[in-house]
């Protein structure tokens, strides 16, 4: 910008190039084709001097916009673009990551539920292996306690029917011998000592 | 003197008191006033008791002591004794008891031997049989 302002500062220099180019055409008006051009451009307010210094100037600021303003933010923009790339990069290498993980963890959900299956087709197995064995000593037991039972039943029966016998026996034989106590007399008595001499004698 | 000395004193006494085989009551009371004369009183209780009992068991040796229901003629007995003493070779001397409990027959016993034919044991057996 200071060197623009020196440039506007040097506006009666450059007034003065106006009007030598205004000044010109009578020149140029007389010097063929080229002439004509300049004074075609001057008619449409074309000032060489001028362009020249807008053109310095232009370049000027071109350079210091690209040196302090357009090479930052490309390096930036570059700078952003690797960073984007490193990030795509590390999501892609992250969901790769992501998809081993969880690939890993289906084939370990698989296995664990292979493994859960056996556990559980095992403890079934056991359980209904321990069932039949707490059911078939259960019968056992059961046959058992009935044997035993039968047999008591059958000891008891068979203790009673021969109280009874017994008893019944001694009832009877009591009840003959007071018969016989009170109905035999001696003559009757004196024949069974006769024929218990005759049975001694045999 | 000890128990042992005391039955085999006993039985030696028992033996000089028993005359063709059977008790003497002579020969026991000439044994009874020798023992008197000489033992002390101390050893002669107890040598007097085991020879009462060598005399007792003896004289049940000899005897048929038949126990009957209702009536038993002498003559009974008499076969009673005659067939012990046939059996056992000694003479045995029937004693009778009537006992109408045993309802009919008898019962002899001749010293440790018990002979039963009498009615309440056939019962006795026929219970014994049923029961």
């Amino acid at each position: 910008m200071t060197l623009l302002s020196a440039f506007l500062a040097a506006e009666p220099a450059h007034e003065a190039a106006h009007a030598a180019v205004h000044a010109a055409p009578a020149a140029t008006e007389s010097s063929g084709p080229l002439g004509d051009i300049l004074k075609l451009f001057s008619n449409f307010g074309v000032d060489g001097p001028h362009l020249t210094v807008q053109v310095i100037n232009f370049c000027i600021l071109a350079f210091v916009l690209y040196r302090f303003a357009i090479k930052p933010a490309l390096g930036q923009l570059e700078e952003r673009i690797r960073q984007a790339e490193q990030l795509q990069q590390d999501r892609a290498a992250a969901e790769a990551q992501l998809a081993a993980a969880q690939k890993t963890a289906e084939a370990k959900l698989v296995a664990a539920s292979d493994e859960a299956v056996k556990i559980l087709a095992d403890a079934r197995n056991s359980a209904k292996q321990a069932i039949e064995a707490a059911k078939a000593e259960a019968q056992a037991a059961q046959i058992d306690v009935i044997a035993k039972a039968k047999a008591a039943i059958e000891a008891d029966r068979v203790k009673m029917m021969n109280e009874v016998r017994g008893e019944v026996s001694r009832l009877v034989v009591e009840t003959a011998a007071k018969v016989l106590e009170q109905n035999l007399d001696d003559a009757q008595r004196a024949r069974l000592n006769e024929a218990a001499v005759k049975q001694l004698a045999r | 003197m000890s128990a042992a000395s005391v039955r085999a004193e006993a039985k030696r006494l028992l033996a000089l008191s028993l005359e063709g085989g059977a008790v003497s009551a002579d020969l026991v009371g000439a044994v009874l006033a020798a023992l008197t004369k000489s033992r002390p009183a101390h050893q002669l209780r107890p040598l007097l008791r085991a020879y009462l009992t060598n005399i007792r068991r003896e004289l049940a040796r000899g005897e048929a002591r038949i126990e009957h229901a209702g009536p038993l003629a002498s003559a009974d007995a008499d076969a009673i004794a005659a067939h012990f003493s046939k059996s056992l070779g000694r003479a045995v001397r029937p004693v009778a008891r009537r006992n109408d409990a045993l309802l009919g027959g008898f019962r002899v016993r001749v010293g440790d031997d018990v002979t039963d034919l009498t009615a309440s044991l056939r019962l006795a057996n026929l219970a014994k049989s049923l029961s």
